[in-house]
């Protein structure tokens, strides 16, 4: 006979609710929003409220699985291990350790990741290891780092309240970060201004004070040409310019290009209503960028995050409270995840594997030689898997059979793979494939800490046991990593992991399990064990000590339409689903929402191709087909259609374009050209 | 004083544990810096009790006495003790597995929660204050038929179907929700169809009401729905002479009156 009311961290989406899991008799029945949490404060999102329903689904995978002669058998725990450890050991051995990968988890907690990206680069000796910020923020980690010196929000959520003037653009902040986008709400009702620039008539249009359509993949143009008018208006900060940042003169050459006329033929942006946006975001005393996808997922993607950088340098909004340039983290943990090196390119807390005392650092921590060669990214991965170079994966809570641009590339490369192991909570599309599938631990059944996409650092708690025979994933990846010969994993607690952690990455440095079990509100940087964590960025000095302004031509999408596929399609998500479907797809209050794929169609374009709302439609990219119902719905413009990444059965994924951005390597996931037929059922 | 009170309530707590008359108290308490709901058992420290914030406890106890304990005592307001009556009458606790321990609000939380009753019938800490009308009252009230459709369409037009209206509420008991119900609120829709959503939530509210607050407080985007149910209340109350929570007569609608004839064969 017990009750109990376990404090922890939502798992669904960045904005980093906190609630209360309400146990009784070690079932999870419900959860209660905390009042007392900064984000949360005692609200939450239909996901959220519904967050405890899959945890103890009976669905949920509960012995290793080994598969043998294509069907999968149950194995113990120690088979399951060793095999893992020998076919991974037989492929270090025989190929050297770059034909091994590893894919993190932005689910998975900060001492998870840290224990896979050593275990990787420590243990197995390749900085193949990467995960699906690839896929969503890469070009802002890039981005950022290059103009300010730190890729994460510059400010805190509850800084919305201040911002007067709160522009977003590729985010549809209300659905995909509720907690959010409801403050931003409440800011415009307390006598903000609201900009929204999007493809999509998102929600959030309603609440907006300005709404710019526009065409996906012009970002740089209109960006370019809202800082145009500024500059022509003098409206910009020239003090702040001549102060805090360089480049400026490159950068207005470029911009000067960018009149408004010009903007409007690229991007569909009405002049005069670019010049109106453009005043009232200059004209802002505390200036807010909200962002997110639609910045980032473009092979130009790091020249529009520099540019969206542009414009908050032009008009003195970085380095102050309540303006600034944030980036939403799509997942629970994705910002986390990038913090403590689950990336190809930096070790913990971003420091540069290809820089020498980096190198040496870690090596002295970890106690072995380290690979200065910085790995491969995502898509490299599965490229690399499909030549043959690639042999041997371990992929911890992803789903890439989903998530990753086209799929049917993706299933070639892990298809060719000699042996994948694939760590999980449910049989996903991926870890069908698999040749060894270990159980893994949900959320509710660990001890560890995610950090929030305003780099809130927050404690997560095990409220249950681990169903069945699962296991935590940080036991997991130590007993795998001793296995391979791995030292340095002799952790008894999460707490332990994240003690290493802070002494080997600087924005953690004063992180502890202690003072977040006191209540403290760490925001990284947190330097030592007596620093108070930082509510916003760049304070007096950019973290890189000057910002750069970056002169940015506008590049276009890598597949435009024309006569054979002459539609953009872009992708995205929607409020009751999350991701690959998961975990929503098995709450019935979200599945019931939501439960079908659709390919949303601007109403000219339905009356142009004779359909109606509901019609069936064959939707086809260069890369693959889908059969889909149509949504005839006036959110996206002309000639653009947009489909929810949810829904295996109609895999938006399929049609996507894997072109990637140089800097970066994500993937254009949000501009691709698809043809659409009408199928007579 | 309100030190006073707090420590006087732990020390009750700790008196009430040691009797061995109920299995635990439920609370509030201050744990890792935050505070929320928590069964006190015997050997807990109360010095951990808290009792601000204003957390709904009706619904926890709920589920703590569905874990098998006979008994708990619960410290509670005037809207919980209200819920409770109500939960009582609709059968979702046994009023004997409750033993209320009853607090009055402070002027503040009366203030927040803009209560007209912020005191429980039977007061055991703090003083009675005098209850709130919210000034946004008569604003509507004022309003053209029109204008108040207006109002009311576009503070609606802000719902992003979390639904968590219906789940902090302590009355909203129903095993199936008329709101998840396809064939009254169409599914996937943000906003969700005004007026049908929240006027038949508004409707199912009208004789259980007791007006916590919690559906407002748990609204992310800031709706004013207690000031739509506070109207339901004042209408139940003149046609009904019935008052949500603070009466032990059967709920008006579902019950019949006295004279009033059944259909045949009903």
């Amino acid at each position: 006979m017990s009750y109990e009311s376990v404090l922890t961290t939502c798992p669904y989406c960045g904005c980093g609710c906190q609630f209360y899991l309400q146990v009784v008799n070690g079932n999870i029945v419900g959860v209660v929003p905390d009042k007392t949490h900064p984000i949360a404060e005692g609200a939450l999102c239909i996901k959220g409220w519904n967050a405890h329903v899959f945890v103890q689904r009976e669905d949920r995978l509960q012995k290793p699985l080994i598969k043998e002669n294509g069907e999968f058998r149950e194995a113990t725990w120690d088979e399951a291990l060793d095999l893992v450890a020998k076919k991974l050991g037989e492929i270090k051995e025989k190929h050297g350790p770059d034909a091994i990968a590893t894919l993190c988890s932005a689910k998975c907690t900060n001492e998870e990741n840290y224990l896979l990206q050593k275990l990787t680069r420590a243990t197995i000796g390749t900085n193949n290891v990467d995960h699906c910020a690839r896929l969503c923020h890469a070009s802002t980690v890039a981005g950022l780092a290059y103009a300010f010196g730190s890729g994460a929000m510059t400010n805190s959520v509850p800084e919305i309240d201040d911002s007067d003037v709160i522009l977003i653009t590729g985010s549809n902040t209300i659905e995909q970060h509720p907690l959010i986008g409801s403050r931003i709400v409440r800011a415009r009702e307390r006598g903000a201004k609201i900009i929204l620039i999007d493809p999509r008539r998102v929600p959030m249009r309603l609440f907006s004070d300005l709404y710019l359509q526009f065409i996906p993949g012009t970002d740089v143009a209109w960006l370019n040409g809202m800082m145009h008018v500024i500059l022509k208006e003098k409206l910009h900060d020239k003090k702040y310019i001549k102060e805090r940042t360089e480049g400026f003169e490159d950068f207005e050459k470029v911009v000067k290009k960018y009149d408004p006329k010009t903007v409007e033929k690229i991007c569909g942006i009405p002049a005069n209503l670019l010049e109106e946006a453009a005043r009232m975001f200059a004209k802002a005393e505390r200036g807010s960028i909200f962002y997110s996808m639609g910045i980032t997922q473009h092979i130009t993607g790091t020249d529009n995050v520099k540019s969206v950088a542009n414009l908050a340098m032009l008009t003195g909004n970085v380095g102050k409270r309540a303006a600034g340039v944030n980036p939403l983290r799509g997942q629970n943990n994705v910002q986390g995840a990038c913090d403590v090196g689950a990336l190809p390119n930096v070790y913990p807390g971003y420091q540069a594997v290809a820089n020498e005392e980096a190198g040496k650092k870690f090596e002295k921590a970890w106690g072995t030689k380290l690979s200065r060669e910085p790995g491969l990214t995502i898509v490299e991965i599965t490229d690399a898997a499909r030549e043959g170079n690639v042999k041997g994966m371990y992929i911890v809570g992803e789903n890439p059979m989903i998530s990753d641009p086209d799929i049917e590339h993706v299933r070639q490369g892990l298809e060719a793979l000699d042996f994948l192991v694939v760590q999980d909570i449910f049989m996903t599309e991926t870890a069908a494939l698999a040749d060894v599938v270990l159980p893994a631990s949900s959320y509710a059944e660990k001890e560890g800490t995610f950090t929030a996409t305003d780099r809130r650092v927050q404690r997560v708690r095990k409220a249950i046991e681990p169903v069945g025979e699962s296991r935590e994933d940080w036991k997991i990846i130590i007993d795998i990593a001793k296995r391979l010969g791995g030292k340095g994993f002799d952790f008894e607690s999460p707490a332990e992991i994240m003690d290493e952690l802070a002494s080997l990455a600087p924005i953690y440095g004063g992180v502890s399990f202690d003072r977040l079990d006191a209540g403290e509100d760490l925001l990284w940087p947190v330097k030592e064990a007596g620093h108070a964590g930082t509510e916003f960025l760049h304070d007096g000095q950019f973290t890189r000590g000057k910002g750069v302004f970056s002169p940015i031509e506008f590049k276009e999408a890598d597949e435009l339409p024309d006569k054979e596929y002459p539609y953009i399609l872009t992708t995205g998500r929607l409020m009751f689903q999350y991701h690959t479907g998961t975990m929503t797809r098995r709450t019935p209050a979200l599945e019931s929402e939501s439960p079908n794929p659709f390919v949303e169609v601007n109403p000219e374009d339905a009356k142009e191709l004779d359909i109606k709302d509901g019609d069936w439609l064959e939707v086809s990219s260069r890369r693959g087909s889908i059969k889909i119902q149509s949504r005839v719905v006036n959110i996206v413009g002309k000639g653009v259609v947009f489909i929810p990444f949810h829904y295996a059965e109609a895999a938006a994924n399929v049609l996507t374009n894997p072109a990637l951005d140089p800097d970066s390597k994500i993937p254009e996931l949000k501009v691709c050209a698809v043809a659409m037929k009408p199928l007579t059922k | 004083m309100l030190v006073l009170m707090l420590e006087d309530i732990r020390k009750l707590v700790k008196k009430t544990l040691d009797g061995g008359k109920v299995d635990g108290v439920l609370g509030l308490w201050r744990e890792n810096g935050r505070v929320g709901p928590h069964l006190f058992v015997k050997g807990d420290d109360v010095s951990m009790l808290e009792i601000d914030p204003k957390y709904n406890l009706a619904s926890v106890a709920i589920l703590a006495l569905a874990s098998g304990v006979k008994k708990i005592a619960l410290i509670g307001r005037g809207c919980d003790e209200r819920a409770l009556v109500e939960l009582f009458k609709r059968y979702q606790i046994d009023e004997d597995a409750i033993e209320f321990i009853g607090m009055a609000c402070s002027v503040e939380q009366a203030k927040f929660c803009e209560c007209d009753i912020p005191y429980p019938t039977k007061i055991q800490f703090g003083e009675k204050v005098k209850g709130v009308v919210p000034p946004q009252l008569e604003d509507v009230n004022e309003m053209s038929l029109d204008e108040r459709f207006a109002y009311w369409r576009d503070v609606f037009a802000k719902c992003i179907k979390c639904y968590g209206c219906k789940n902090a509420c302590p009355v909203c008991v129903c095993q199936d929700c008329v709101l998840e119900d396809p064939m009254w609120v169409k599914k996937g829709e943000i906003p969700p169809a005004f007026p049908m959503f929240h006027l038949i939530r508004a409707y199912h509210m009208a004789d259980r009401c007791v007006q916590c607050y919690e559906c407002e407080e748990a609204c992310p985007m800031g709706i004013p729905l207690t000031l739509l149910y506070r109207q339901l209340r004042q209408d139940m109350k003149e046609l009904f002479d019935y008052l949500p929570g603070a009466s032990d007569a059967k709920p008006p609608l579902t019950t019949v009156l006295e004279d009033e004839k059944l259909e045949e064969g009903a």
